[in-house]
């Protein structure tokens, strides 16, 4: 009898995934044949998604509704949206998990192998139920070596989001300033530190006071790795290309695994910083401000701007509506006028497009079947782009002849991105954007993308091959990923503290080989040695 | 009435001792009213004027986005209901299985006294952590009820030690022996002697546990699934911890900002009035208990 | 000893051998059942779960169950005590928990007496109430009105430090003021709470001994020192013993989020590290060994302390 109605099931699956490749549009049909046979009885699911805390109630997700109508489905959610760190460990430790688990990387590949047994290896049934799983693989193969683990199993299912920029960071600086003194935009760090010192002495943003200027500043240092918008990049000038931030300083040059920590490079970046600290050009509370405090500063004062140079993700969203015009985007520094280094910066591009473990089932699940239906629905191409940016009709707008484009949002206040992540799973989703979908980006993304243009010249030098480190693509096993995150533990406590100190109060050429000693004591080669391996045998196997 | 009372010799002294006693009270008053009063404000003013430092003494660009934006959370009246459910009837059940039990370990003549004293100490220290906890509870079909909050732990062995030491210290040992001489048991004694004598320490252990469950969100957290079981610090929490979203950095998954960034910390403000407001009422009912000296000696007499 | 038949139950017939817990338990059944829903909830939760202490000696193997993991001994201990951060880890966890306790444990008792002495009714209550609040605030919030009012540039505190000279220490980021402002914040929050078990203490006190150090002519001074101080002792010895088992705990999150790049060589703790190892992948058996070591200490420290504390005043925990 079961096995009877698997079949049938089966059948009916095969028979909507085929009238779903044919058009992807008529999902309706698909639903009815679906429905007819399965006699309206719906298969209750359990899960739990690791959502954005914007992100508002499914209940409330018209896509998400009718995607799990389709898949005939009843999905129980639970929505975790702090914490998870702390319940995940309980439960996966007592095995008490529910049929599905969404949100990226939720489940890390060091779970999959401290967990053997827990996850159900989906391979099987993607072949007979995911046919837009397998269409993802087939059309994006990296999506396939994302998905699988060391033992050639998949567990977990990758995202793609496409639409994303090559780099996180973009920097800016205030043009206006710029123009009230006479200045030209910089080209290398001296005229950088020249332009800096103006901003400084001078009344830049012309409000009568000379001192509330502030020349530069980044991001929170943080504690545990360095992450975006920090001045790590200007050692782009210097040729080293950061992969995805180089938040623990690893980073690929001709193939050769490094790590900036110890580069004379760093070194110089060092020197340099503490040269503008000492001469009042940067934030003096940049190293203990928190996050929203980085942002708040730089909205400054009405009209009157706060900040002069700075990084950040869009300029908007780094200095408000009222201040952005006065903003203009900036290309990558030479280190000096005649410096003939290669010019470089971040490479983030896997990172911000790819996104490993997205969803992935229990093998304890009693409907294995029907919850990879439910995964399949995900990954079909237009709803991919409902989970991305929200539901067809309210945030999406159906051109009516193949193409779609993203609608602003509803309330004029909020800009386009915060009503991404309000609307839908946003990032955090299971998706497949395919490189056919015919969209338009709303303003956001639009002014992400013109943004970046100065820094297209480095981002087109960069050679994808041989210095990006291709960390999305590589998995480690459980020995080595405990070996290396007791060793970066260590290094990384040292190598923060050391860097701000060194910035604040100098002393770097005093106190550097004493440090690369240090360094070299956490097991940092030790770690260099184990990423080559993998990165070697990666490239042997592309 | 006791100034008037004094003798005008001692009244210099006394005199300068009340002035420093009320300036050194004053001084500690306004460091810490201060800060809460900037809380207050904070909830209701521009956040980006607060983190920059624009708002000290009276609130800026005043709205309420914070609290309609904690209100129209529709998990915060379950929330509330819950916690009120569980801090009421936990702190019952606390204090139901731990006042007994100071009592006991208070009598000297109990022989078991140290070595059970050891035993409970002991668990303050250790403890087989997280995991076989979790697996414990699910194997007593305790996970996702309401009872998680109410029965497991609810002997805290750090208050069971204060009221013992009160017990201890407060009931004169020969009390009993005059009380058992005329027939009185321990259960009798306890009820009509013992706990009327210890309201001070008894409203102190009931405070501690009543806050203690009203702040509690690990129990929550770990062992709760459904939402309409959630207590109200749960629901908070995740309120509070959605305005922190912005501390990654919006490149993490594209821009997530200006909209939402003015009235971040607002949120943050205002989630701790709402969560303490309810408890500050309590206070007062409590306070009246240990505000003056119960008389021993009457009862002695 | 006090003579036994006091505590017989008239209806029990009279025991003629040594007092023991077998002998006794007649007489005393009924402390016996009143303990007994104690000792049955704390042996359920608390000893029951104990299994897992062995988790610190085995790999962590999640097919074999929670104590079917290899036998590693030692192993993940010496792992700690061989680690690169061990004697950093040791020194800022000591530091910050031994500053923690010595400091801030006399500040409640002072506030007590001092509230006790306050005799406007009106100013007591509200001075009571208001010390006790700061308790109810979350840590994420606390640090977050630090991180406001300690900027060096726009917060309150900051400019009143600037003006009298002090402005050029940044309170957040530095080496030198992460343990006070860390210890301070703590007093500020808590020391309102922590005074309520005094002040409940000191109305215990009996009302004709304040008359009679009065009739004595004793200056409040005197009263302070010969009535209220006597009547808290043995509160303040518990409390203290108790606060020896601390020596080696620091609450993580407020640590974690009060840390910056600037003041990581004193503020990397023990809890904080565990926390950074778990970060990629879980660390289940070298957790449990740090937090076992941990553990131990503290234990070994309060055991020591309730040694003194019965060999010198005849008050301990058992």
């Amino acid at each position: 009898m079961k096995k009877l109605l698997t079949g049938m099931l089966a059948l009916m699956l095969g028979a909507a995934a085929l009238s779903g490749c044919s058009g992807g549009n008529n999902t309706n049909t698909d639903t009815d044949a679906a429905g007819g046979g399965d006699t309206g009885k719906k298969v209750k699911l359990t899960a739990i998604m690791t959502k954005h805390p914007l992100t508002q109630e499914f209940s409330k997700m018209q896509w998400l509704q009718e995607a799990e109508e389709r898949a005939g489905v009843e999905i129980e959610w639970q929505e975790v949206t702090a914490d998870w760190d702390q319940k995940k460990g309980t439960l996966l430790a007592s095995g008490d998990i529910p049929d599905l688990i969404v949100g990226v990387n939720s489940i890390t590949d060091a779970d999959f192998s401290q967990f053997p047994g827990l996850f159900e290896d989906m391979t099987g049934l993607i072949k007979d139920y995911g046919p837009n799983v397998q269409a993802m693989f087939d059309a994006k193969p990296e999506t396939k070596v994302i998905a699988t683990q060391l033992d050639g199993k998949i567990y977990g299912l990758p995202k793609y989001q496409r639409f994303w920029p090559e780099t996180t960071t973009r920097q800016f600086i205030n043009q206006k300033w710029l123009d009230n003194l006479g200045l030209q935009m910089p080209t290398n760090w001296d005229e950088l530190f020249d332009v800096l010192k103006a901003f400084k002495d001078e009344d830049a943003n012309g409000n009568g006071d000379k001192n509330d200027e502030i020349p530069m500043d980044f991001a929170p240092t943080g504690t545990v790795a360095f992450g975006a918008f920090m001045p790590t990049v200007l050692m782009g000038s210097e040729g080293i290309t950061l992969t995805d931030n180089s938040g623990l300083g690893y980073f690929v040059e001709d193939g050769k695994v490094k790590n900036f920590f110890t580069d004379e490079r760093y070194k110089t970046l060092v020197a340099f910083l503490n040269k503008c600290f000492s001469a009042g050009l940067i934030n003096p509370e940049v190293f203990t401000q928190d996050y929203t405090k980085y942002q708040s500063v730089a909205r400054g004062n009405g009209e009157t701007a706060a900040v002069g140079f700075t990084w950040g993700w869009e300029v908007t969203d780094r200095v408000g509506n009222t201040l952005a015009p006065q903003y203009a985007s900036m290309s990558p520094l030479k280190v000096s006028a005649d410096s003939t280094s290669k010019i470089s910066w971040s490479y983030d591009y896997n990172s911000l497009n790819y996104g490993v473990n997205a969803v992935q089932m229990s093998a304890q699940s009693k409907h294995k079947e029907a919850a990879m239906k439910f995964i399949n629905e995900l990954y079909d191409p237009t709803v991919s782009m409902q989970v991305l940016f929200g539901s067809l009709g309210t945030n999406i707008g159906d051109n009516g002849d193949g193409s779609y484009s993203i609608l602003p949002p509803a309330d004029a206040a909020m800009d386009p991105g915060t009503w991404k992540w309000t609307s839908s799973w946003a990032d955090n989703g299971a998706m497949y954007i395919a490189d056919s979908l015919k969209l338009t980006l709303g303003t956001d993304m639009q002014s992400v993308g013109s943004q970046t243009e100065p820094l297209k010249a480095a981002l087109d030098g960069i050679n994808k091959d041989t210095d990006v480190l291709p960390s999305m693509f590589i998995k480690y096993s459980a020995a080595d990923n405990n070996t290396m995150s007791l060793n970066n533990t260590g290094m990384m406590s040292l190598a923060l503290s050391k860097w701000s100190q060194w910035i604040t109060k100098g002393g770097i050429d005093a106190e550097w080989d004493d440090y690369v000693k240090n360094i070299g004591k956490t097991g940092v080669d030790k770690n260099i040695e184990i990423i080559q391996k993998y990165y070697d045998d990666y490239k042997k196997n592309q | 009435m006791q100034l008037i009372t004094n003798s005008k010799g001692k009244n210099k002294t006394d005199i300068l001792f009340d002035a420093v006693v009320y300036l050194v009270c004053l001084l500690i008053f306004l460091s810490i009213v201060y800060p809460l009063y900037f809380v207050i404000i904070a909830s209701v003013s521009d956040s980006t004027l607060v983190s920059t430092g624009q708002v000290t003494i009276f609130p800026k660009n005043i709205s309420f986005f914070g609290y309609s934006e904690i209100f129209k959370d529709a998990r915060i009246w379950t929330g509330y209901s819950n916690t009120l459910l569980y801090t009421v009837l936990g702190t019952a059940v606390n204090l139901l299985f731990t006042l007994p039990a100071a009592y006991v370990l208070s009598r000297q003549e109990f022989r078991a006294r140290r070595f059970l004293m050891l035993t409970f100490v002991i668990t303050l220290f250790f403890n087989g952590g997280l995991i076989p906890t979790y697996l414990l509870m699910k194997d007593m079909h305790m996970t996702n009820t309401m009872w998680v909050f109410i029965i497991p732990f609810c002997v805290n062995v750090y208050n069971l030690i204060i009221a013992r030491s009160f017990f201890e210290n407060s009931i004169p040992r020969e009390l009993f022996e005059a009380a058992s001489m005329d027939g009185c048991t321990h259960f009798k004694f306890f009820l009509k002697v013992a706990l009327p004598l210890s309201k001070a320490v008894v409203s102190v252990i009931g405070l501690y546990y009543l806050v203690a469950h009203w702040n509690d969100f690990f129990t929550g957290l770990i062992y709760i699934r459904s939402n309409n079981l959630q207590p109200l610090q749960i629901v908070l929490r995740d309120i509070l911890l959605s305005n922190q979203v912005f501390s990654q950095g919006a490149g993490a998954g594209g821009s997530a900002g200006g909209y939402a960034q003015q009235y971040a910390d607002q949120v943050k403000y205002g989630v701790i009035i709402v969560s303490t407001l309810p408890i500050l009422i309590v206070y007062p009912f409590i306070q009246k208990y240990f505000d003056k000296g119960v008389m021993i000696g009457s009862v002695k007499g | 000893m006090i003579s036994k038949n006091l505590y017989e139950h008239p209806a029990q017939p009279r025991a003629h051998k040594k007092p023991t817990v077998l002998n006794t338990f007649k007489r005393d059944h009924q402390l016996w059942i009143m303990i007994f829903p104690a000792i049955v909830v704390i042996f359920i939760f608390n000893y029951i779960p104990m299994y897992g202490i062995q988790l610190a000696f085995r790999d962590y193997d999640f097919s074999k169950g929670l104590t079917g993991g290899a036998w590693r001994g030692l192993f993940y201990f010496r792992q700690f005590f061989d680690s690169y951060m061990f004697a950093d880890l040791m020194k800022n966890t000591v530091a910050i928990s031994l500053a923690t306790v010595i400091l801030s444990f006399p500040a409640p008792i002072i506030l007590a007496l001092l509230i006790n002495q306050v005799r406007w009714k009106r100013a007591k209550k509200t001075l009571q109430t208001t010390v006790y609040l700061p308790h109810f605030i979350s840590i994420v919030v606390m640090v977050g009105l630090l991180n406001v009012l300690l900027s060096p540039n726009s917060g309150v505190i900051g400019h009143i430090l600037s003006s009298v000279g002090l402005g050029d220490v940044n309170l957040l980021g530095s080496t030198g003021t992460f343990v006070p402002v860390y210890v301070l914040s703590e007093i500020w929050q808590h020391c309102g709470w922590n005074s309520i078990i005094y002040l409940a203490a000191l109305s215990t006190v009996d009302p004709q001994l304040y008359d009679s150090s009065k009739i004595d002519g004793a200056s409040r001074w005197q009263t302070i020192k010969h009535v209220d101080i006597p009547a808290l002792i043995p509160t303040i010895i518990i409390l203290f013993v108790l606060s020896m088992g601390n020596v080696l705990s620091t609450g993580f999150e407020k640590v974690f989020l009060m840390q910056n790049a600037l003041n990581l060589p004193v503020s990397e703790v023990i809890a904080t590290y565990v926390y950074k190892i778990g970060i990629i992948s879980n660390q289940f058996s070298y957790s449990a060994a740090i937090g076992l070591f941990n553990t131990v200490i503290n234990f070994v420290f309060l055991y020591a302390m309730n040694m003194i504390a019965r060999k010198s005043s005849d008050i301990s925990l058992w």
